[in-house]
Order: structure tokens, then sequence, then C-alpha cells
């Protein structure tokens, strides 16, 4: 993982201290609501339905056990004993005390974490593959430059004011697990017939009320000049993205307002000022020093099967069940990565206790070379499980209520905050989450159905990523009731798509007999092994509005 | 026309030489600062004129993008400029950035860059780093407070149009 430098420490210490003079000059009075908040959204404080809510950067979804450690005791110090894991591989803490916060900030300061970039139209934290390092078939780890970028895109004095927010995601590997195709800029990290090292680069996807995928700008920026092209993206996006309505204000509504081939000049352009000043080429000394703390683990070697984890699976069903569920293959032979699921049934999706958040850093510490992930599809993994340690360490997951066995299954739903929390939201997400998880709690039949994501966003601002659900449910108001508006065949891997809608809404109280009749429909139509989005793919919208419109 | 204010140049307060013409009065020998439009009009008689010029770029237009004036079109003036005055209609807009490291970094201009409008004390250390060197700000504002803002993070992470290297780059001087 990477540690901080003096650097590093410095700067964000600096940081804190700026904020604690800003939120001392807001409590006393000296500050309006008004000046203070552009000041606060810098450092990732919101003002929620209810309360203050603090947003704390994982950069790529990487965090040591010290690191989750600390976000328990956060949870139980300042907030109310649990934390929510985001969508963009974050944690969010709903009700920390305004005055409170520098201390929080300080505390998390001494585990190298901040609240930077996590809010404001700046370029927001990165985000990459939780199997990072892990998974069989990457080019390199994408956190070697996500790093890089992170620290190039830090209190950038140039992109700090933006049109509008920026999300910029990394992938190294075929399979994207990043959803790099719905960000402002998207990374594949690719090899050429020489051998060497570079990025394909994708412009301006996203969600929103004006869902949009990425086009792709550059099929190989080779290495050294990855930093120059980002920036000319940047500048471009600058000067000419739109500032009159905040809708119509992300890079994507730029890029397909003045269309991909424009777009791809006028970024050339700037990239062949910026690259021809050689100042945001890397020096090699630099790219070795960050990628030697992403240094592969000190693997084990191991068969490739544990006699262990057989006979365990023989024993225990469950077990068995979660290790087909949850578990995947590992790059290394002998090991495997675990992915801890936050979704029980009845839950509400991407939250963690203190305890559950102390119990998983320990599991990291003792079995997992001191790793942790955040997924952007709000759950956690533990990247390098020995086979043979597979059984201990569910066991300790299970006592924990943290060893559902539904990764990529119907109840594994995303869902925003919603009403329950949010000042934006139409309709509430989390209870709809935990009414469709009770409705199809019998794992068998999860199974049965197969891999099925369901993403719920309370409002048409999209946090849920519903456009991108193989179901998508969408909250909306019609004269003060809730309303939930049903679109099939999204995706975010790398065969990104959008949904598209089934037709009129329905209510609070049809909405999960609704969504039973997609799955029954799917079911019955399905051929073979057929996953819903094939099917969705092979037979279209037709024969599910029929169902679920008919009489 | 940009309301009272007190100007801090090079992170000293000082006494503004410049003003602030319309678009038809004719200009004296003070040091003035016209806007785009009269500049593209007049470039062939303000040539000849035996005094300092200054150009200010509007940020805000009148089309629907209300993206303001382009830094582009000042190319083919800057060698009769002194000064760029450069307009922040709101602090959330922050196109103006861009603009003035195109200014120092693509177009060597080394007259004046200065900030007018809706500039934010968050807002003036990462202005001085993409090479704006002149603040119009409101006359509450203290010297020392600008000051401190300047110096509340000693370091940075990119090169910008300032002398600092970013961390990328300084740790392997």
């Amino acid at each position: 993982m990477y540690r901080y430098d003096e650097f590093d420490h410095q700067l964000v210490g600096e940081r804190v201290k700026q904020f604690r003079g800003q939120v001392e000059r807001r409590v006393s009075g000296e500050l309006s609501e008004d000046a203070f908040k552009p000041l606060r959204l810098m450092n990732g404080v919101y003002l929620q339905l209810h309360a203050y809510m603090l947003r704390v950067a994982i950069p790529y979804g990487t965090l040591s056990s010290k690191q989750l450690r600390m976000q328990a005791h956060i949870a139980r110090k300042y907030d109310r004993g649990y934390g929510h894991f985001t969508t963009r591989q974050n944690i969010q803490f709903n009700w920390p005390a305004l005055n409170k916060i520098p201390d929080l900030l300080e505390e998390l300061a001494t585990v190298e974490m901040h609240a930077i970039q996590t809010s404001g139209n700046c370029i927001r934290n990165v985000t990459s593959d939780q199997y990072a390092a892990a998974i069989d078939g990457e080019v390199e780890d994408p956190r070697i430059i996500s790093e890089i970028i992170r620290q190039w895109s830090t209190f950038h004095p140039e992109f700090t004011y933006l049109p509008r927010k920026f999300k910029i995601a990394v992938t190294g590997h075929d399979n994207d697990r990043a959803a790099i195709k719905l960000h402002d800029i998207g990374i594949v990290i690719k090899q050429n017939e020489l051998g060497d090292v570079g990025y394909e680069i994708h412009v301006g996807g996203g969600q929103g009320r004006t869902p949009l995928i990425a086009k792709k700008m550059a099929d190989f920026v080779p290495k050294a000049q990855l930093l120059a092209y980002l920036e000319a993206v940047m500048r471009v996006y600058n000067m000419l993205g739109r500032r009159d309505n905040s809708y119509k204000a992300r890079i994507k509504i730029m890029v397909h307002e003045t269309g991909e081939v424009e777009m791809r000049r006028l970024i050339e352009a700037e990239f062949a000022k910026i690259d021809a000043s050689q100042m945001l080429a890397v020096p090699p000394a630099e790219i070795d020093r960050i990628s030697a703390y992403f240094a592969s683990p000190e693997f084990e070697t191991l068969p490739a099967s544990s006699d262990v984890l057989e006979a365990a699976k023989t024993r225990d069903a469950d077990f068995a069940r979660w290790v087909r569920a949850n578990v995947v293959a590992h790059k290394q032979d002998g090991y495997a990565i675990v992915n801890i699921s936050l979704k029980p049934i009845g839950g509400v999706p991407g939250d963690a206790s203190d305890v559950q958040m102390e119990a998983v850093a320990d599991l990291a510490e003792r079995y997992s070379f001191d790793e942790i992930r955040v997924t952007h599809e709000q759950n956690l993994v533990l990247p390098h499980i020995r086979l043979h340690d597979l059984k201990t360490v569910y066991d300790a997951l299970h006592a924990h209520d943290l060893a559902t066995a539904n990764l990529g299954l119907i109840s594994d739903t995303i869902a925003c905050p919603g009403l329950d929390y949010c000042n934006l939201a139409n309709a509430r997400s989390i209870p709809l989450a935990q009414e469709i998880s009770e409705r199809f709690a019998d794992l068998d039949r999860q199974y049965d159905i197969g891999e099925l994501k369901i993403k719920i966003s309370g409002c048409i601002n999209a946090c849920g990523h519903h456009h991108v659900g193989h179901i998508g449910i969408l909250g909306v108001d019609k004269k003060g009731t809730e309303f939930y508006q049903i679109s099939l065949g999204g995706s975010a891997d790398e065969n990104a798509s959008i949904g598209k809608i089934t037709g009129r809404a329905f209510t609070e109280e049809t909405i999960v007999d609704a969504i039973e009749t997609v799955v029954t429909t799917y079911t019955d139509v399905r051929e073979g092994g057929e996953r819903f989005i094939d099917t969705y793919r092979r037979v279209g919208l037709d024969p599910f509005k029929e169902r679920l419109y008919a009489e | 026309m940009p309301n009272k204010y007190q100007l801090i140049r090079e992170g000293a307060l000082c006494q503004d030489e410049w003003i602030y013409s319309d678009e038809e009065t004719a200009l004296s020998e003070a040091p003035t600062i016209i806007s785009l439009s009269r500049l593209k009009a007049e470039a062939d008689v303000l040539r000849a004129r035996n005094a300092k010029l200054g150009v200010q770029l509007l940020a805000d237009g009148n089309g629907k993008t209300q993206l303001g004036e382009d830094v582009h079109e000042l190319e083919p003036y800057l060698d009769m400029l002194s000064l760029v005055s450069i307009a922040f209609p709101t602090y959330r807009n922050g196109r103006g950035f861009s603009a003035a490291r195109v200014l120092r970094e693509q177009f060597n201009f080394d007259g004046e860059i200065r900030a007018s409008g809706e500039v934010l004390h968050d807002q003036w250390a990462m202005m001085r780093r993409c090479g704006i060197n002149a603040f119009e700000l409101a006359p509450t504002v203290r010297l020392e407070t600008f000051t401190e803002a300047m110096s509340e993070l000693s370091d940075a992470y990119q090169p910008a149009a300032d002398d600092q290297r970013g961390a990328l780059w300084q740790r392997h001087k």
C-alpha cells in the first residue's frame, strides 16, 4: 500500500489546520452558511436532511487494517456506531457534529486519511478495480497510476472550480469492475505490441439525469504522457464546459454537444502544447518509488487446491454456498479473493457497524496481508486469503453477520441513501432495497435466478446507479407520493449499456411485486444457463412489458 | 466597471494606477484597461498610443453556455498589453484559472494578471499558482489575512504557472 512521506503528511496536516480555522469562523458566526459552504464542500462536509455528513476518501478503495479500525473508532466516537460505504469506494458518516469535525479529521490524518476531493466541483477521489493485484490477467496494478493521479489532482490550482464535479476511474483488466465507461474519464491500462504499458482513455461517461456512455478518445497514451493528456482534457473542459445550468455542466454533455471528433481535436491540440513543455512527465524514479509500495505480497508457494477447504465445504453446506457465491479465483495458486457482502437480508446496503469494521480489520491483518478493499457495489473485499484459511475467515465473518452469500445476486443491491438522509431525494431507497432483499431472501432461489444486479436511486441524480442496473429502480415523486420507475438492461461493465424504462411507474405497494414479475418473466423465457442480462439482450423489453402491464 | 476595491499586487497593498474605461471615452495618458471588443476594434490606433494598456477578459458572455471571452483571442495583441484583468463573475466560475495559465505558460505573458470580481479567501493561493499576481479585493480584507491565506499550504503536488515543482518531481530533484 502507498504510505505517506513527510510531504503528504505535511500537506494533509496543513489542510486540517486550515479547515479548523474555517469551522471556528463558522461556529463563531464570522462566516455565514453561504460563505462557509464552498469551504466545507472542499473538505467533504455536506449539509444533509437532518445533519452534516462527512465523506472520507478511500483512494482507489484500498484500506489497511489500521485505517479501517480508525473508521470504526470514528463511527463510535463521532457518529452513531456505523459508517456507510459508498458507490465511489468511500465511506461516509451521517451524524458528526460540525464543531467536532476538525478533531475527527485530525484523527483521520494519523492514519494517512482525509476528506479531500470527496465533494465540490473538483477532480474527485480516483476509483479503481477492487481486485487489483489479486486477479489473474491484469496488465498492471491500476493503483500505481491511480496514486499518481491522486497526487497530481490533489489541490489542483487550476481545476478546483470546474463547471461540475469530475470523476476518474482506472482498470488494469479486460473485465471492468470499475465502471470506467460511466466516468468523466475512464482509463484502461493496455500493453502495446512492443510490450510498453500505456493508457486507453474514455471521456464523457456518466449517469445523473442524462446517462451517457463515455467515448474512446485515445487508444494508447504512453505512460510518461498520461498527466499531460489528463491536464489537456481538464483544460478543454474547464474552458469550454457549460456553466449556465448545473445539469448540463458535466463533461459528458460537452462531449455530446461538441461531438466526438471535434472533442478529440480540441483535446489533442491542447495535449500537444502541454506535452511539449515536458513539465508533467513523471520521473521514472518516482514511478518506481510509487510502484514499490504496490509490490506483490510475499505469497507462499501452495498447491492450487486445498483438502482442508474441500473437507469444510462437504461438512458445511452454508459455507460451500458462500464459497460459490462470494469467493473469486486468485492469480496465485492456493489463494482466493473473498468478497464480504454488506447486504445482509433486510439490512441497509453498504452500512457497517464499528464492531463489524473491527472484525474485518482483524481478519485482514491476520489473513490478508493487512489489506481491505471497498467496492463500488458497496461491499468489502479481503484480496489475498489462503484457501485453507477460508473456513476460519468465514466463521469469523459469520459471527458478525458478514457472511451473506449473495455477491452479484438479486439481494446484492446498490442503493443511494434516499429520502431517509438526502435532501435531494424524491423517494426512499433503503427501505425498498430491504423489502426486495426480504422478498428474495431464500438463497436457493437467488442462486437459481443467478447474476442479477438491482440498483436503486431515490432521485434522477442517479447516485444508486439505476441506469446501469440489470434492473434499475428510480424513485419519482408525484404530488407528494413516492413512485418507482423500472428500467431494464443496464450494465456498468466492459459492455456498458443504459437501461430502458419499462413504462409507467409503480407505487410503494406494488413495486416489489413488479420486480417479482420481471424476475419470473426472466426465469420463464431464459434459455439454459443464460444470465438475466443476456436474456434481456436476446428478447428485449417487450416480454417484460407485457407481463408488467397486463390487464 | 468593478466596484470599489483595494489592490494587492505581488503580496503588497498598493495604489492602483490603472483605470477602467468604457467603450467610447477617449483614452488619456493614464494606464487604462479596456474591453476585448474595444481592443479588437481599435487595435491600430491603440498600437500607436504611448501609454500602458490593459484588457479585461469577461467571463460571462450572453450566449446560452455563458462561456465568456476566450483568452486565445488576446494572442495577436499581447505585445501591446501590460495587464490582463480576468473577471470572476462568481467564485464558482473557475474558468479564469485556465485563462491565467494559458497567458503565462503558452503566451509567456509577463505583465500583470489580476483577478477581479467574486474571489474567495480559499482561492487566492490557487490563483497565484496559476499566474495571477494582483487581486482586486473588498476593502474589508486585511493584508495579514491575505498573507496568511497565501501560506496555508506550504507546498504543492503538481506544477503550475509558479515555481513550485510538485511532489512527484520534487522528490527526485
